[in-house]
């Protein structure tokens, strides 16, 4: 596979720090991303709903109704524009929501983002959250997010519009290690008939590093698609792999 | 290994803001262990290396460009300067913004004397029945309406919300080509221009026009910015130029942030002085006075400050 299909398919996303080093961040997809959502719209509902029932307790009794409800409509304004800006914008990176889900917005270069950057990717989630269905009641305009979703899937780090106006990705805070289970190093050492490139030699170790996780029938099944490199179909393909493997391993 | 588990251990602790031992070394371990990850992805070892290392270096690089911020200085820089030079350097959409917006309010304004249905087409019984009775012949002033204690703070909090809200709708709209944006000036021109015209010419126009003089210029002028930051996003989904359209839009959204931020405090402004100002039984001519002095304000302001980083 050549770097740039890798770069369009993979969600592993390889940055280059001002350090000069390459970096890799997981970049999240829309289930997580809206799963993170709905949650943050409920702890919104749940806090507005909590403190409006305490200033019509306290405001409201002191100061009459006219004054409590003038601040429920103030922290209406703040809770539905602000909420995600101080979050995302403050040292979590990442709203309540988000960071649950173990998420975090950070620029397209890896570093947190700035508070400029908050505002223009959380304003603009109207935009996103367009078209919108006509509810009942309370629930007057309902998002269905499908502008956001389809930007999402047209751009090859999911970033919908406010993403791409703040040039933000959301990424996964960190990213658990994948299980490791190597199978028993092979008996003997195989050089590679060809020269291998770099992706080449680190999926040939994956595949030795992992082979433990798999059953026999699977590891033939992923070892049948090296057969060009090994030159055998079927179990004897992937003792050839795992002896290229071994090659490749004592060479440094 | 030992340096890393020292590594990962200083970011640990700085992650949970205490100050370990030699954390002044940070930045030094942390180029080290970039070095590190730079010689283990070169001479392709292990994949756990590479991915520990990896999320050493992410997890330091967070920590180590953390921005402080110098809130005071940069709102009087904002105020002074960049916000009045960045509506100047659009000023050709701060004026097609202002015409979308006007054209639609002084049409539907001078409508009411041509033909009136066009009028109560646009305001509805609903709208109509509101107007009648805040603004109507015989309806009591509004500062009599006013008179429960906390009234003005409850009409201030209901004009935040609902005001700034539609500045962000604005705002928000020009991303699908800018229509968003012109949908949303023509429409509060034709709905408020036909608010006018009704009360005009079949109410209280004293009681409309000493009512909304006083925060008129913070709130249209605030809006039609709020409309001058979106068309610049439309502007780059229609005409990105050399750059590819999520390019463009990036770096328009960068340019349209101190528009929509200024936006958003005119209108605050705005809702300040008609929570605790406009509804006040003042004299009329103070408050025709206090009005014409904010417009007059405003051209200056536009017109003078933020030129030298234009």
């Amino acid at each position: 596979m050549s770097g740039d299909v890798e770069r369009k398919l993979d969600t592993l996303q390889a940055i280059e720090l001002a350090e000069g080093v390459e970096v890799r961040l997981r970049i999240a997809g829309p289930i997580l991303r809206g799963g993170a959502l709905l949650l943050d719209v409920l702890i919104q509902w749940l806090l507005i709903g909590a403190l409006t029932l305490l200033f019509a307790l306290t405001v409201g009794w002191v100061a009459g109704g006219q004054m409590s409800w003038g601040v429920v409509q103030l922290l209406w304004f703040f809770f539905s524009w602000w909420y995600p800006v101080f979050f995302e914008a403050g040292k979590w990176g990442a709203t309540p929501g988000k960071k649950v889900f173990g998420l975090r917005v950070v620029q397209v270069s890896g570093s947190p983002i700035t508070f400029g950057q908050a505002i223009l990717r959380n304003f603009l989630r109207v935009a996103d959250g367009m078209p919108f269905m006509i509810g009942y009641g309370v629930a007057g305009l309902i998002p269905t997010f499908g502008i956001g979703l389809a930007t999402m899937l047209a751009t090859s780090r999911f970033q919908r519009l406010g993403d791409l106006a703040a040039r933000t990705v959301v990424i996964y805070d960190r990213v658990p290690a994948e299980p490791l289970a190597p199978s028993p190093p092979a008996l003997e050492s195989i050089p590679p008939g060809v020269a291998l490139r770099p992706e080449e030699i680190r999926a040939v170790g994956a595949f030795r590093d992992r082979a433990g996780l798999w059953s026999e029938g699977r590891r033939i099944e992923i070892g049948d698609h090296a057969r060009e490199l090994t030159g055998s179909a079927g179990s004897a393909g992937v003792t050839r792999l795992m002896g290229i493997a071994r090659w490749l391993q004592e060479r440094k | 290994m030992a340096a890393w588990q020292e590594f990962d251990q200083m970011v640990t602790a700085v992650e949970k803001r205490q100050t370990p031992p030699g954390s002044h070394e940070l930045p030094r371990r942390f180029r080290e262990v970039c070095a590190d990850l730079s010689l283990a992805t070169h001479r392709m070892y292990r994949g756990s290396t590479i991915d520990r290392l990896n999320a050493l270096v992410i997890r330091g690089y967070k920590l180590l460009y953390r921005r402080r911020r110098h809130a005071a200085e940069g709102l009087v820089r904002f105020v002074g300067d960049t916000f009045p030079a960045a509506v100047r350097a659009d000023a050709r959409l701060f004026w097609l913004c202002s015409v979308l917006f006007w054209l639609p309010f002084f049409g539907m304004l001078g409508m009411a004397w041509i033909d009136l249905d066009w009028v109560q087409a646009i305001l509805g019984p609903q709208g109509m029945a509101s107007m009648e009775q805040m603004y109507g012949k015989d309806s009591d002033s509004l500062a009599a309406m006013r008179d429960e204690f906390g009234s003005n703070f409850a009409m201030f909090g209901h004009y935040i919300r609902n005001n700034i809200g539609i500045d962000f709708k604005i705002f928000a709209g020009g991303i699908v080509a800018g229509l968003g944006t012109m949908f949303y000036l023509v429409y509060n021109g034709l709905a408020i221009g036909s608010a006018a015209g009704y009360v005009s010419y079949a109410g209280n126009p004293t009681a409309f026009w000493t009512f909304v003089v006083g925060h008129s210029s913070f709130e249209l002028i605030g809006m039609v910015i709020a409309g001058v930051a979106g068309m610049k996003l439309g502007m780059a989904v229609l005409r990105p130029g050399r750059m590819t359209r999520a390019k463009a839009i990036g770096v328009a959204a960068k340019g349209a942030l101190p528009l929509i931020l200024g936006a958003a405090g005119m209108t605050a402004i705005a809702a300040v002085i008609e929570g605790f100002w406009s509804a006040q039984d003042f004299p009329h001519a103070v408050k025709y006075a206090f009005g014409g002095t904010m417009w007059a304000l405003h051209f200056a302001y536009f017109g003078l400050l933020g030129r030298r980083s234009a």
